[in-house]
């Protein structure tokens, strides 16, 4: 059975974001996947990396310890699903603490001779479903760092068979219509993942 | 001249802590009047709640959750960040003043009938700067598109006037800087600084 690690990260629970999220979780459960739901707000996520943390970044394995659970959820999964909204640019804080914190040396990557080298290879499926207030142009402008994160970073360090970067851009203008495609899309592409 | 600096590392020893004297120095030198944001020492809350995320677009009051924070956004007219890059970008605590600070009304304006896209709010903002650090190298950290550069100098940035006089500096390698490497990046932002002061 494929376990599927589902992370998201929204405050408001009839948001657009939660529609997916609720979309994907579904998804992946009919088709017999066990899903890991890791709502990040709902589970109270604390993303300041502290300085005790900081200072023990680079000592493996202890690094791990205060985030232990997390990471034992992320290197159980066979595929893992982000979303979340683009707020200024990026991740929500919320999430890019998560990287901050969970994703250390170890874990995400491996430090070989000062280069990094791939260690999640468990996720064989990779796959984000994002929002976005402005156009891709806008985006684009700024380099898009969340599509280069995920599809530049994360891809590399989990080597998946399968990637999927899934954007509705616009958002501030865009009529239902289009959001129910996305939605729709988003439950094609979730079933075929 | 008023310039705001967001500092953002937890470790008071750290070599971002030494880049902040730096900058502290060039601005004392030039007799400007300065606020240091110092996010850890602060405790600031980083996460947008659905609280707040109710009153996002309401320009008159979504500031008043975060009213010290948009106070010295209206009061400087020198912006500067000093920071780590971490996981390619921002530290989730720096982000985190992002998404609750840089509000509609204040940093930008929402798009409406006759604009397409936002609108630039930090016309005030003369001077900009970032310092900060990467453990990744310049290859690499560009290869995945320096996303937190990116965010203060594409995304930030633009929000200010077009003339707004703007420095970059990052020490990359940092895991395997050396008392030289070091000593060469902080010359560095100091000669970064005048050329942002004067």
């Amino acid at each position: 059975m494929t376990r599927a690690f589902v992370l998201f990260a929204h405050p408001v629970r009839d948001s657009f974001s939660a529609a997916l999220h609720q979309a994907v979780v579904e998804t992946l459960a009919a088709r017999d996947w066990e899903v890991d739901d890791c709502n990040l707000h709902a589970e109270d996520f604390q993303p300041i990396l502290t300085e005790e943390e900081r200072r023990n970044y680079h000592e493996e394995p202890g690094n791990i310890q205060p985030v232990i659970e997390y990471v034992n959820r992320l290197r159980r999964a066979d595929a893992m699903i982000l979303v979340f909204p683009v707020w200024i640019y990026g991740f929500p804080a919320i999430l890019k603490g998560f990287f901050d914190r969970v994703c250390v040396p170890g874990v995400a990557f491996r430090l070989e001779n000062g280069r990094v080298a791939p260690n999640l290879q468990n996720i064989r499926k990779l796959a984000a479903v994002t929002t976005y207030g402005g156009t891709r142009l806008r985006a684009l402008g700024v380099f898009d760092p969340p599509r280069r994160i995920v599809t530049g970073a994360v891809r590399f360090y989990c080597q998946p068979d399968k990637m999927r970067y899934l954007a509705l851009y616009d958002m501030n203008r865009i009529g239902p219509n289009r959001r129910e495609a996305f939605l729709a899309r988003v439950k094609r592409e979730m079933a075929a993942l | 001249m008023k310039a705001l600096v967001v500092y953002c590392h937890p470790n008071p020893a750290s070599f971002t802590a030494a880049v902040l004297d730096v900058v502290i120095e060039e601005l004392t030198v030039v007799g400007a009047e300065y606020r240091i944001v110092d996010l850890y020492s602060e405790a600031f809350q980083p996460i947008l709640r659905s609280t707040e995320l109710e009153f996002y677009l309401d320009s008159q009051r979504n500031r008043n959750f975060v009213a010290n924070h948009a106070g010295n956004i209206e009061w400087c007219d020198t912006l500067i960040f000093v920071y780590p890059t971490w996981w390619y970008g921002l530290p989730a605590l720096l982000k985190g003043w992002l998404d609750r600070v840089m509000l509609p009304g204040l940093a930008f304006h929402m798009p409406d009938e006759g604009k397409r896209s936002i609108r630039p709010g930090l016309g005030h903002i003369h001077r900009f700067g970032a310092f900060t650090t990467c453990g990744a190298s310049w290859a690499w950290t560009q290869f995945v598109g320096a996303p937190g550069k990116m965010t203060l100098l594409r995304g930030l940035r633009p929000l200010c006037g077009f003339s707004t006089r703007t420095v970059f500096a990052a020490h990359y390698r940092m895991d395997t800087s050396t008392t030289k490497s070091r000593t060469l990046h902080l010359a560095k932002v100091r000669r970064k600084m005048k050329r942002l002061l004067n």
